[in-house]
């Protein structure tokens, strides 16, 4: 007796919330009557179900919930638009082929990419010497130009006239 | 899930105000009772309420329609409440000599030279089911309160159907402790 008190006091929870199959069921149902000590635990547990639910369900009886809907509305309403982050997941969200996430390797890559390019388009870009005086002196027989290379410091007079032409540095 | 909800939530998902009231329509007295089981407080019941459509609302997009709705709602319904009974303060319930021994069967037979008042009673089995762990606490009320099948509250949950068992037996085990005198005799 006891050690069948013991099998069935196992399945008391389940008994009690309609999960125990039919043989466990008929098993509990044939010890009851004599067992005195799981009639007070199923007992026990009715009487916590009772505490734990009716307030809720009195609660929920009375309450009335248009103005909670007027309420939801208005927090619609007067909530912040959605953070960057979450416009994007959003956006990225809309094909399946951002969906399995490539579009983050894809970004690492072009990140990686524009690194390695930009030096060597800055590279390109500043070694073009820069000519920052242009002088240009006119005369019967000659004409004169002179350019100073900045970076270089070197200073290019260049004479010239018609056909015949002639350059000096300095 | 029927053909209909399914566009109720599509809609919702597009931003459709009208296909979220549907849903609250629905579903808000499910909610409300999730919640005020959990914190046992009308006006923080009810703030979580507005509190879990609007969530609803902005984060309906990621319901990819791989699980019942209702656990999905369920889910974010308990976390939700959890939450604020995480914030509300534990104030342990005041004993006296003249409440020990009083029962539920006092209650529920209405008598007056007997009863402990229901707010008391009603402090006692929030503090109580505030000693749970939220995973025990969030068991309990989906058996106790929804009537929630173990299959049912382990879809809800993410788990399987035996730590549902093992959370609700530790659960009820744990609160009839602490709510012995009241949960002996019954009516």
């Amino acid at each position: 007796m006891k050690r069948e008190c013991s099998s069935v006091s196992k399945l008391l929870d389940k008994y009690f919330d309609h999960e125990v199959t039919e043989g466990e069921k008929s098993l509990i149902d044939g010890h009851l009557p004599d067992c005195p000590a799981c009639r007070r635990t199923l007992q026990s547990m009715e009487n916590l179900r009772t505490l734990i639910k009716r307030p809720v369900e009195e609660a929920a009886e009375k309450e009335v919930f248009p103005w909670v809907w007027e309420k939801i509305e208005r927090g619609i309403r007067e909530t912040e638009k959605p953070a960057l982050w979450d416009f994007l997941r959003s956006w990225l969200n809309v094909t399946p082929l951002l969906r399995r996430k490539i579009w983050i390797p894809a970004l690492a890559a072009a990140a990686i990419l524009i690194l390695m390019i930009a030096p060597l388009l800055y590279v390109k870009i500043s070694s073009h010497p820069a000519l920052s005086v242009v002088e240009y002196v006119e005369s019967e027989t000659h004409n004169v130009m002179v350019y100073e290379l900045e970076n270089q410091k070197v200073t290019v007079i260049w004479l010239f006239n018609g056909l015949e032409e002639g350059a000096s540095t300095s | 899930m029927d053909a209909h909800e399914l566009q109720v939530i599509s809609r919702c998902q597009r931003g459709d105000q009208e296909a979220l009231k549907e849903i609250f329509n629905q579903y808000h007295h499910r909610v409300y009772r999730i919640a005020y089981g959990v914190v046992r407080q009308r006006e923080e019941a009810l703030d979580i309420v507005q509190e879990v459509f609007i969530k609803l609302f902005r984060s309906i997009g990621q319901f990819k329609g791989k699980s019942q709705f209702y656990t999905y709602l369920y889910r974010m319904a308990m976390n939700t409440a959890i939450d604020h009974s995480r914030k509300m303060k534990k104030v342990p319930p005041s004993t006296s000599d003249e409440e020990e021994g009083l029962q539920l069967s006092d209650v529920a037979e209405r008598r007056p030279d007997r009863i402990l008042d229901q707010k008391e009673l009603e402090e006692k089995v929030k503090w109580a089911t505030d000693q749970l762990s939220p995973d025990q606490k969030a068991a309990l009320i989906y058996r106790e309160v929804e009537g929630l099948s173990y299959e049912e509250i382990a879809k809800a949950m993410g788990c399987s159907i035996g730590t549902v068992m093992s959370r609700l037996h530790y659960g009820r085990k744990k609160v009839q402790e602490l709510l012995k005198g009241y949960l002996e005799g019954g009516r």
